[in-house]
């Protein structure tokens, strides 16, 4: 494997009574494309949530570039999620008020960047994702896959370490589904990023460098591309 | 459509956490309109029992057979008015005048509670010698305006000459002696001045209370379109879905109501409180009474579902009506138009305009600043996008410009206060208008005939009570050709005994050493106090039958009454507005945040700051806020031109900057209630337990 940039050992995350991750360690490569797959209920989204710093795990440890990111205060784990890593859902994230160009140039202004530089920046992402001419539409303008695809120019857009996937293509159908997955690697490749993808489809998985199975908090098995 | 109503009762009960708290904020919001909306006709109904309660002081002809003789006369106290009744009968079991268990027999007099307390209080010679004579009891409250009422009532004998005596031109309140065969009278004309000016606040109150009303509904109603869209998509017809939001609506805005209307009832003894038109009110005033709160009742949880079901005419009309959301059509500029068309027609107004026509127009600006908004807040929005830098105002002016109705809606309800608070503080006249009132004259209408006499009774009357006067007779200004007999009180003549000498006590209402037969244009060099004032009145009570001794203060005194009054109605009218608007604002922002929670999770989940979330917020409301309210201030002043006595003063420029204050501090303050919800709804992004 490449060098590492994102680790997890031990973690541990419970709600409640219910455990919904026990004990689960992961590294992510650079530039590396990791599916995690597993039924609804398994604790892979959780997976997903202590890795990228959204939610603190119990027990263990979660490290980016060897940095301790489970240690961190709210506030630095916004900064970290704002600056190094990028998020695509399955659908939502695009502020409908926006235009598609100000959508994607939101997280480099929330950056300090300045609006012209931004929307420049961010516009140069519409071509190679084929959304070109789409940049003043607004998320109601458009179809479900092209308003994923903007969903992952602004995940990169930052240039992020990392970007999450969780269930990108669960809106999606079969054909558009593919599309985006294509679009997704390549584009996360392309940025020299690595890629974490949450989801039960197999044919999304697919077009990962690995996959790992969640089951009832724990990691079953990893299958290589 | 009783399934349909039945589901929706089910759907309200079944909404979870989320949806009991949407369903408590309309409830909120429907308690504070309902209480506020009882307090605007209670007024009305106030008004209305306080000039019923006058109206028997105000005599009508009898037009059959009279059974007594009544006169209405009007004195002072302590600068407070006293309305003295003069009553004689004419047969025997003539019927007894309200408030009173008998008809008063001849010398007998009767005194309000709040008069003859005064009259205990204060010494003899300054009051109670006013009412010499046998006590016949107490005037009871259904005979008084207020519950701090100066009233006295005397029995004559029907050959006395009080009641018999013929004036002409009457002063205010006062009425000459008439023959009635009952004490049914009518309304004065300032009650029913009072009224008027009632009914006018009670518009004022009225229209930001049903925007806001209808802004509440459809708040509740946008929540729930994308659950109705669902029921739409999986086969209920328009009708089924239109009964289930009206039932749903309905039902939380009838225990909102309910809420509101205990909620004035548990504030009326506060209210009771405010002083208008010279006192404060009998809590049974401000009880509108079953029919008018039956019929709130009623009403407000109609016209909430009423808006609610015009605020789903999208999911009605196409079941994916709200699930798409496309560039939102250009506001059409006829709204601006049609608020530029009322205001041209102001200017050919005026004071001589009739009421009708000047409630109109000033109701059609009030209704054209309302269609005007959205669009003015859609502009504010193009401005604010087109010239950000930063995320924060980028977020404030897409937001604008994506659904100015809904930003409208947070700041109507203080834009409206704005156009209120502009109209009326340039129609809030001046108490300086009136001048400096002289209360050191006292003047009484004397007989020409018996002029010289009566004057040297004055003096010797105002001797014996020591009061240091000049008196003067001067011709004119008397009724009926008769003369006039000015008393300057505190004056010396020269060479009469000085402060020191003669030990001056009259600034206490002492009896001093009194000079009376100084020139009236003397200088008043002993202090002229109330004392002093009420002691003067007191000697020359009777001096001449049916007449009393008035300064020109006195005259002025309805005039400053009536300017004070209307300083108070600004005030309530404007508390009112205000608390709608704050209110309006609060709901709103905890609404857009509720409505918006997904969009702002998400944000927060990529690492968008808390703050910056706030502050856009903040921005999308404050902006529109600054210009809307400036705009409307602007625009009442305006409407108020044509009707403005003077320009504006320092105090109505006091009370617009308070209104400026209190409307951004009101706004900003509610806006920070929705922001531990916001931090609530972004807390934990990541809910999915999988």
């Amino acid at each position: 494997m490449t060098s590492v940039v994102l680790e997890g050992y031990g973690l541990t995350k419970r709600f409640g009574p219910a455990t919904a991750l026990a004990g689960v360690g992961l590294a992510i490569g650079r530039g590396e494309a990791v599916a995690i797959m597993g039924p609804s209920g398994s604790g892979k989204s959780t997976l997903l949530h202590c890795l990228a710093g959204i939610m603190k795990p119990d027990e263990g440890e979660v490290r980016l570039l060897g940095q301790r990111v489970d240690t961190m205060g709210e506030r630095e784990r916004s900064a970290l999620r704002r600056t190094r890593f990028g998020f695509v859902f399955q659908f939502g994230q695009l502020l409908p008020e926006l235009p598609a160009d100000e959508n994607v140039a939101l997280p480099l202004m929330l950056g300090g960047v300045s609006r012209r530089d931004a929307v420049r920046r961010a516009r140069e992402w519409f071509g190679p994702l084929g959304l070109g001419g789409m940049e003043e539409r607004r998320p109601g303008e458009l179809s479900g896959g092209q308003a994923q695809r903007v969903a992952i120019a602004r995940a990169l857009v930052t240039r992020p370490a990392v970007v999450f996937a969780d269930e990108p293509t669960g809106a999606l159908d079969q054909t558009t589904g593919h599309d985006t997955m294509r679009l997704l690697v390549e584009a996360t490749r392309g940025g020299d990023a690595s890629l974490v993808v949450v989801t039960h489809d197999p044919q999304v998985a697919r077009w990962c460098d690995r996959t790992v199975e969640v089951r009832d908090g724990r990691i079953m098995a990893g299958v290589d591309a | 459509m009783r399934a349909a109503l039945g589901l929706g009762g089910r759907l309200l009960r079944a909404g979870g956490r989320r949806g009991l708290l949407s369903a408590g904020l309309t409830a909120v919001a429907v308690t504070v309109c309902t209480a506020l909306l009882l307090f605007a006709v209670s007024a009305n109904v106030a008004f209305a029992g306080r000039g019923d309660r006058e109206a028997w002081r105000n005599p009508v002809p009898a037009k059959g057979r009279a059974v007594a003789v009544q006169a209405v006369h009007v004195d002072y106290v302590r600068d407070r008015r006293i309305t003295v009744v003069e009553l004689a009968a004419l047969e025997p079991g003539a019927p007894p005048p309200p408030g009173l268990d008998r008809f008063p027999a001849p010398g007998e007099v009767w005194l309000s509670p709040a008069l003859a307390e005064l009259a205990d209080e204060l010494p003899a010679d300054q009051l109670a010698d006013r009412f010499a004579g046998r006590r016949g009891g107490t005037v009871g409250d259904e005979a008084l305006v207020h519950p701090g009422e100066l009233v006295a009532v005397r029995g004559w004998a029907p050959d006395s000459p009080v009641p018999a005596g013929k004036g002409a031109d009457e002063p205010r309140g006062e009425v000459a002696s008439t023959r009635i065969s009952d004490f049914a009278g009518e309304p004065t004309p300032d009650a029913q001045g009072y009224r008027i000016l009632a009914l006018i606040a009670s518009v004022l109150m009225a229209v930001p209370l049903l925007v806001f009303g209808g802004a509440a509904a459809r708040l509740t109603v946008a929540r729930r379109d994308q659950r109705l869209a669902a029921l739409r998509l999986v086969g209920a017809t328009p009708g089924q879905v239109v009964a289930m939001t009206a039932a749903e609506a309905v039902i939380t805005a009838f225990a909102g109501a309910v809420a509101g209307t205990l909620l004035y009832v548990l504030l009326i003894p506060a209210l009771t409180g405010i002083e208008i038109a010279g006192g404060s009110w009998f809590a049974a005033d401000l009880w509108p009474g079953v029919p008018y709160t039956l019929a709130v009742l009623a009403a407000v949880p109609l016209l909430v579902g009423l808006s609610a079901v015009i605020g789903l005419r999208r999911v009605v009309v196409g079941p994916l009506g709200v699930a798409k959301r496309e560039t939102p059509p250009g506001m059409r500029f006829v709204r601006v138009a049609v608020l530029l068309a009322v205001l041209a027609v102001v200017p050919t107004l005026s004071v001589g305009s009739g009421g009708g026509v000047i409630a109109v127009v000033l109701g059609l600006a009030f209704l054209s600043i309302n269609l005007a908004g959205p669009w003015v807040v859609g502009l504010i929005g193009r401005i604010t996008a087109g010239t950000a830098r930063g995320p924060v105002r980028l977020l404030a002016g897409r937001r604008l410009v994506d659904d100015p109705r809904a930003a409208w809606r947070t700041v109507s309800g203080v834009a409206l206060t704005g156009f209120v608070a502009g109209f009326v503080v340039l129609l809030n006249p001046s108490a300086d208008l009136l001048g400096e009132a002289d209360a050191s004259r006292l003047r009484v209408s004397i007989p020409a005939a018996r002029a010289d006499a009566v004057a040297a009774e004055a003096r010797e009357r105002l001797a014996a009570a020591g009061v240091r006067a000049g008196t003067e007779v001067t011709g004119g200004g008397g009724e009926g050709g008769g003369k006039v007999l000015v008393v300057a009180l505190g004056v010396r003549e020269a060479g009469a005994p000085g402060k020191a000498e003669a030990g001056e006590k009259a600034g206490q209402g002492e009896k001093t050493d009194a000079r009376v037969d100084a020139p009236v244009d003397a200088p008043v060099d002993a202090p002229v106090d109330a004392a002093l004032v009420d002691r003067a009145r007191t000697a020359l009570d009777g001096l001449v039958p049916g007449r009393r001794a008035t300064s020109t203060a006195d005259d002025d005194r309805f005039g400053r009454l009536l300017i004070g009054d209307i300083g108070t109605g600004t005030i309530v009218v404007l508390t009112v507005s205000f608390l709608v608007a704050v209110v309006s604002a609060g709901i709103t922002a905890v609404s857009s945040v509720l409505d918006r929670r997904q969009t702002y999770a998400l944000l927060r989940l990529a690492g968008t700051p808390l703050k910056v979330l706030d502050r856009a917020r903040r921005a999308e409301t404050l902006i529109p806020l600054a210009v809307m309210g400036g705009g409307s201030i602007a625009v009442g002043l305006f409407c108020a031109l044509p009707f403005a006595i003077t320009g504006l003063d320092a105090g109505g420029l006091a009370t617009l900057l308070a209104c400026v204050l209190l409307g951004f501090a009101g706004v900003v303050g509610a806006g920070a209630v929705s922001a531990p919800v916001l931090r609530s709804v972004t807390e934990n992004p990541a809910p999915r337990p999988d």
